[in-house]
């Protein structure tokens, strides 16, 4: 179910797209703060003459999506301290990203997707995403997996 | 800052990639993601993360798929940004100060998309001890 807490999803539920254009700042922000300190990502002196994403970004384009579509979620609003969190903290399990071509500063991106599962294993449940990011024109940028376990402590022990 | 190459000499099936040690530092963990670890969350705050019923704050997963993403970039060069794939799964926690290690061996190459021949790799991080904290594969159409 959309528009409530992530713990709200369910299999099926398929996202509103977000569009937005891919911003220097935050491309250099993101490489930055992961250590990643390659000449690509932060300008243009590279094999496209034009500034590059990193490919792990597409785990903010998910958080992205996530604030848009589950509205009630205190979690993402409350990463800013200011307000009381009201949901468990998720763990993240699985990563699975693959690259159909670049993404360049300028470019505006639209990102999907599913709730492709949700699943229980040894009292833990676990949401399993989908998404693609494609270019405002329609070129396939990359396909995105993703395995959430919703709550670390199993049912049996809450 | 590092100046990265487009088409960096291929390594051969068999050989091992091995990034840097990493000590994950709690101000590391801060600059990783400002948004996500400020206030309470599982990283960076101990009261917080014992109700979540962990023993202490965990390290980011995001960090140490950046890491072996790093490594690839600087393997495979353009060929990565353009048409990589990595596969992760965060099998054990990272806690706060301990040293973590990207790897990579090279496997097989099988035939891929337009004629491309597909890369294949295993990939994990470990610790200093040689725990294997994520394991996964990656591939590269070349």
């Amino acid at each position: 179910v959309l528009g409530g807490y992530i713990s709200d999803l369910e299999k099926g539920d398929e996202f509103e797209p977000v569009r937005y254009t891919l911003s220097s700042e935050s491309v250099i922000a993101y490489s930055d703060g992961n250590e990643e300190d390659g000449d690509w990502f932060h300008g243009d002196s590279n094999p496209w003459g034009k500034q590059v994403r990193p490919p792990t970004m597409i785990h903010s384009d998910k958080m992205r999506l996530l604030e848009v579509n589950c509205a009630k979620e205190r979690r993402i609003a409350g990463m800013t301290g200011e307000v009381e969190l009201d949901s468990d903290a998720r763990i993240h399990f699985e990563y699975h990203c693959r690259q159909h071509s670049p993404a360049f500063v300028g470019e505006e991106l639209v990102l999907s997707g599913r709730i492709k599962d949700r699943f229980e294993r040894k009292g833990r449940e676990y949401l399993q995403y989908e998404l693609e990011v494609n270019t405002a024109d329609g070129r396939l940028v990359t396909t995105y997996l993703d395995r959430t376990l919703l709550r670390y402590t199993p049912k049996e022990n809450a | 800052m590092s100046e990265l190459t487009a088409n960096p000499t291929l390594p051969q099936t068999g050989e091992e990639l091995n990034g840097p040690d990493i000590k994950v530092t709690p101000e590391r963990l801060q600059v990783a993601d400002k948004k996500a670890h400020v206030g309470a969350n599982i990283h960076t705050d101990v009261e917080y993360a014992k109700e979540q019923g962990l023993s202490a704050p965990i390290v980011d997963g995001m960090l140490s798929v950046n890491y072996l993403s790093s490594l690839l970039t600087r393997a495979y060069g353009q060929a990565y940004i353009e048409r990589g794939e990595l596969q992760c799964k965060f099998i054990k926690p990272v806690y706060v100060d301990q040293v973590v290690r990207p790897r990579a061996i090279v496997g097989e190459r099988e035939p891929g998309e337009d004629g491309r021949e597909r890369q294949l790799l295993e990939t994990w991080v470990e610790l200093e001890d040689g725990t294997k904290v994520v394991v996964g594969k990656a591939s590269v159409e070349l």
